[in-house]
């Protein structure tokens, strides 16, 4: 539980899925908050949180605070007497902002926010002395690697994607800068982290979201044409309505290696995360990831049931040429081609600390009631774009 | 009989409320649609092949086309003209056949119809109940007139003449003309200026088709050209001879039939007009120019009468471009141009090229330009594409976003070439909207926006933007998800219209990007949600001059609280210039609105002429107004004794 400092956290990326899930796990356990974040699309701090405590249905009376601040700039882009004030009132920094992109065009932006900035955070924290500075990285820091990832630094090796790459470089700024100044760190490294497996309630929906979303809006596609058109064309393409009402859906997902999908509950990673925090000798890196994450083929095989759908098969090896995929399947792949690595990701994560400092905390099993329960939120939200839907 | 000489005419009348026009007799909706009427003319030409008005074809004068109706009913409203003999005649040479329904509503979406029954109604209550019907004396001038063109080619009849009084042009004072004349031949031109000059009276000429700047209207007299509607086909030297009265889309009809294409403005623009205006521009304006170079020669009757040609020694040099800041009289009146006639290759088609910027667009544009990649370019913004595929205004809307937001294309390149050129493009690497793509998105158009699979097009992560665009099976899903159809573009129409529509858009034609830019006919629509003031320039493709000026308008628009948007840019001269139409949208029919579209185009106007000062490559198209036959050479790049700053 919260102690009875007037020294708050602070935490920044509380508008993102893992901040705002933080936030609120840190405000139902009674801390005090302090959100440093910026405005967006016309839209306040304040009004941005706002709309998350709502949904969240949390009542933070005064233990919420936000704070505009640029983290490009010194001092955060604040003036002297508001980042006094701050520093004289943060207890524990919790950085989890960032640029979650995996696109090589967006790099520039991706680096800003990930790497650059940390500079003007670490440099708070020692102003403010904190008490203690925890990163949220990511487990594909380790980047690509054969066998297990050891919680520990990150040394060299390549990336899938620019996203794990700078998340390994702000890890080792984070770390020399916090050797330097003597500040305690804790890096939290969470592997793909999905809905609530009580609720389904999650707040962005890509990775495994945005696979299934993908299928699903393929599969209305085929049976508009279907019941709309009388399947002329879908029937071309071996897309048909079978007896028991279930869409064939002849579909391949092309991949290098069968792999195994690391997801992780957005409820375990709070959990895990509070524990940290609240542990007094936690220190060093943790893996938030998953003991018994599925293989791709069951993911394909509850996204078939979730969607009344069959045919989907995967298609191992080198990747077949274009022109031998029907257009369903060359989009299909198309869509999932910035996941693919994940899809086909043979990497297993050490848990021996994470383990140690949670005593034993359990990750939820990935079956398919909790996928079920999570698309389904995520279906009735319209992938978040319904009126009202936090952003 | 009551004797009715010059009418007061009031400007700047507005709606009438519904309850108003009931007690009148007057139809309100009627009303509205004939106060918004754009008089673009394209209820003049038959560009959909459904016909066109039969008394309009017969009797020529502006009044007997569904556009003069409009205003005449208009004008009966305010009690700007009474109802008059020829007011009768108007309205009963109107047979309510509702091809003009077609036409406008293709382009405006308005039925014009409504006002013809109106108009029909109204004057047939006003007989009925024993209202005076005026009759308009011939004075001696008006029997002079007459002598010269025909009893019926002369008048000066209100219900004729209001025909002739007005557009949608903000800047203008109105006048009513006196007389209106329609002459048959050059030498009744020539007799009837000087008939004109004799008794000092002013006069404008027109040659009956779209009218938007203002520039056809005279307190004396409008000559109107359109009976001289000649074509005649020169093809061992590779021009066609047109008669003042030609469109231009009848112009490229008939070069079609033939084999070759013309250089034309918009479908209802006269291609005399333009050579008296601004020249023809055009998105071939790439490959076939400006002004001079669209002519071979053309035949004029000056303000004396007198005849010249534009290939005579002796005539005024029209080839030069005078910078003058005043406004250009008309030197003469343009009474036939030979136009050049171009080859057409089989293999024609267009592309839409996608850019996220038009930075981006403009380099594809200039390199294009530069390497004579296709015939025809041009840069268009959202507003623009979504404007001409759509057909209602509601549609253009959703598509608008659709291009922003989903599809992440706030500009395309619009390439129309022959097999080669499209292989470069292909080659020069960057994905394309080919023709196929085109037609589903166009026919698909009612289902794009509720299209959620575009939604996942922002989740790819390919570095090279738009690369979903070289799948074989993009296209081929789009069409099984949008369910391309003329029955499917129609949808969103006026239920009544939908089936002419449906076999309209069935034509392979009208999907065709070759030929809808060379015909021209959903430009106009750029004007449906609003009239607007086109805001053109010739200047360098200059992507930072061009950023620059494009905020500077932007503002200025902002500032006023105008609607503006970029229109559309086309590089011509190997990439050595383009021509940029921005756009200011206004309403005419509120009065603080035309007050503001006045202050803010004028301030447009004089950042545009800064511009030009400063960089001595910034030129306006409304200084080329009546030079339009005038050496590209003359008007773009010959700015010795002009006073610039910084040189």
């Amino acid at each position: 539980m919260a102690n009875n400092s007037d020294r708050s956290i602070v935490l920044t990326g509380a508008t993102g899925f893992l901040g705002a899930f933080l936030m609120a796990g840190l405000l139902e356990r009674g801390y005090r908050v302090t959100v440093l974040g910026r405005s967006s699309n016309g839209r306040s701090l304040v009004e941005r949180v706002s709309s998350l405590t709502r949904w969240f249905g949390i009542h933070a009376d005064n233990r919420l605070s936000c704070v505009e601040a640029d983290f490009s700039k010194k001092h955060l882009g604040l003036d002297d007497h508001i980042y006094g004030s701050l520093c004289a009132h943060t207890g524990k920094l919790i950085h989890c902002a960032s640029d979650t992109s995996f696109l090589e065009r967006n790099r520039a932006r991706v680096m800003e926010m990930n790497v650059k900035s940390i500079s003007a955070l670490l440099e708070f924290a020692e102003d403010a002395a904190v008490e203690k500075f925890y990163y949220i990285s990511s487990a594909y820091a380790s980047g690509i690697r054969d066998g297990i990832c050891l919680e520990s630094p990150v040394t060299g090796g390549s990336f899938t994607n620019v996203y794990e790459e700078s998340k390994a470089m702000a890890e080792n700024s984070v770390i020399s800068a916090c050797e330097r100044t003597g500040i305690p760190l804790c890096i939290l490294r969470p592997s793909i982290v999905f809905g609530h497996s009580g609720t389904g309630m999650a707040l962005k929906f890509n990775a495994l979201y945005y696979a299934v979303k993908s299928l699903l809006v393929i599969r209305d596609i085929f049976i508009k044409d279907i019941l709309e058109q009388g399947g002329v064309r879908a029937g071309q393409w071996g897309f048909r309505l079978e007896s028991d009402g279930m869409l064939r859906m002849p579909l391949g997902i092309r991949l290098k290696t069968m792999g195994i999908v690391n997801l992780v509950p957005v409820d375990y990673f709070v959990e895990a995360a509070m524990r940290i925090i609240e542990e007094p000798g936690s220190f060093g890196i943790y893996h938030i990831t998953s003991d018994n994450p599925p293989e791709i083929t069951a993911l394909m095989e509850y996204a078939e049931r979730f969607l009344h759908i069959r045919g989907i098969r995967l298609v191992l090896g080198s990747l077949a040429r274009n022109s031998e995929l029907n257009p369903a399947e060359e989009l299909f792949n198309k869509f999932m081609e910035q996941y693919r690595p994940y899809l086909a990701d043979t990497r297993s994560f050490d848990r021996s600390r994470i383990d140690r400092i949670t005593g034993g905390l359990a990750v939820p099993p990935f079956h398919y009631e909790v996928f079920r329960r999570c698309m389904n939120y995520a279906v009735q939200n319209n992938w978040g774009r319904i009126n009202g839907f936090p952003c | 009989m009551v004797e009715v000489n010059m009418l007061r005419i009031r400007q700047g009348v507005f709606l009438k409320e519904p309850n108003e026009c009931e007690k009148e007799g007057l139809c309100s909706e009627a009303l509205s649609i004939s106060r918004n009427c754009r008089h673009y003319a394209m209820c003049k030409v038959d560009f959909l092949e459904t016909g066109v008005c039969a008394s309009g074809s017969e009797k020529h004068y502006a009044s007997f086309y569904p556009v003069g109706r409009m205003d005449l009913y208009a004008a009966l409203s305010d009690g700007m003209v009474p109802v008059t003999e020829k007011c009768l005649e108007i309205t009963d040479s109107c047979n309510l056949c509702g091809k003009c329904d077609y036409q406008c509503y293709f382009v405006s979406e308005m039925r014009p119809s409504k006002v013809m029954k109106a108009l029909k109604r109204y004057v047939n209550d006003f007989v009925k109940s024993g209202g005076k019907i005026v009759h308009c004396r011939d004075d001696e001038i008006l029997t002079g007139f007459k002598a010269i063109v025909g009893d019926f080619w002369a008048t000066n009849d209100p219900a004729v003449r209001i025909a002739y009084h007005h557009d949608l042009c903000p800047h203008v004072t109105f006048h009513m003309p006196e007389y209106v004349i329609l002459p048959g031949t050059k030498e009744e031109i020539s007799s009837v200026i000087r008939l004109l000059n004799r008794y000092d009276i002013p006069y404008a000429v027109r040659g009956n088709g779209a009218s938007s700047h203002g520039l056809v209207f005279s307190e004396g007299a409008v000559i109107d050209l359109n009976r001289m509607k000649t074509i005649e086909f020169h093809e061992k030297n590779w021009f066609v001879k047109a008669g003042p009265g030609v469109a231009s889309y009848d112009l490229q009809y008939a070069a079609r039939q033939k084999g070759y294409r013309v250089h034309t403005a918009e479908p209802a623009a006269l291609v005399c007009a333009n050579l008296m205006t601004s020249g023809i521009l055009s998105t071939f304006s790439t490959t076939y120019g400006i002004s001079a170079d669209n002519y071979i020669d053309a035949e004029f009757v000056g303000r004396d009468g007198s005849f010249f040609r534009l290939n005579d020694i002796r005539s005024p040099n029209l080839f030069s471009f005078d910078p003058a800041l005043s406004e250009h009289p008309p030197f003469a009146v343009c009474v036939s141009v030979s136009i050049k006639l171009h080859p057409v290759t089989h293999d024609e088609e267009g592309v839409l090229v996608p850019f996220a910027s038009l930075g981006g667009a403009l380099a594809f544009a200039e390199e294009c330009a530069v390497r004579h990649i296709g015939l025809a370019i041009g840069i268009l913004g959202s507003d623009f594409v979504s404007t001409f595929m759509a057909p209602s205004k509601k549609l253009a809307a959703a598509v608008k976003r659709v291009f922003e937001e989903k599809l992440d294309m706030p500009f395309v390149v619009l390439v129309i070439g022959d097999r080669y050129a499209m292989r470069a493009i292909r080659e020069m690497g960057h994905p394309v909207i080919d023709q196929s793509l085109f037609k589903t998105l166009y026919m698909g158009l009612p289902s794009l926006e509720s299209a959620e699979w575009l939604d996942l097009l922002e989740g790819l992560s390919d570095d090279k933007c738009y690369s979903y665009l070289l799948l074989s099976g993009f296209g081929e899903l789009a069409s099984i998800a949008l369910a391309p159809s003329p029955a499917q573009l129609a949808r969103t129409i006026d239920p009544e219209l939908r089936k002419v529509f449906t076999d309209i858009y069935s034509r392979p034609e009208m999907s065709d990007l070759a030929w809808l830019n060379t015909f021209r006919i959903q430009s106009s629509r750029y004007c449906r949600e609003n009239p607007c003031v086109a805001l053109v320039c010739y200047l360098p493709v200059d992507v930072s001059l061009i950023t620059e000026i494009l905020r500077g308008l932007c503002s200025i628009a902002d500032r006023h609280g105008i609607r503006n948007g970029f229109g559309f840019i086309t590089p011509f001269d190997n990439g050595k210039r383009c021509v940029w139409e921005y756009d200011y949208y206004f309403d005419n029919n509120d009065p603080d609105g035309l007050e503001r579209i006045r202050q803010a185009a004028e301030e447009a106007g004089c950042l545009l002429d800064e511009y030009s000062r400063k960089t001595g490559t910034v030129r306006q198209v409304r200084y080329v107004t009546n030079q339009g036959c005038c050496r590209k050479e003359n008007l773009l790049y010959a700015w010795e004794g002009e006073e610039l700053n910084g040189q």
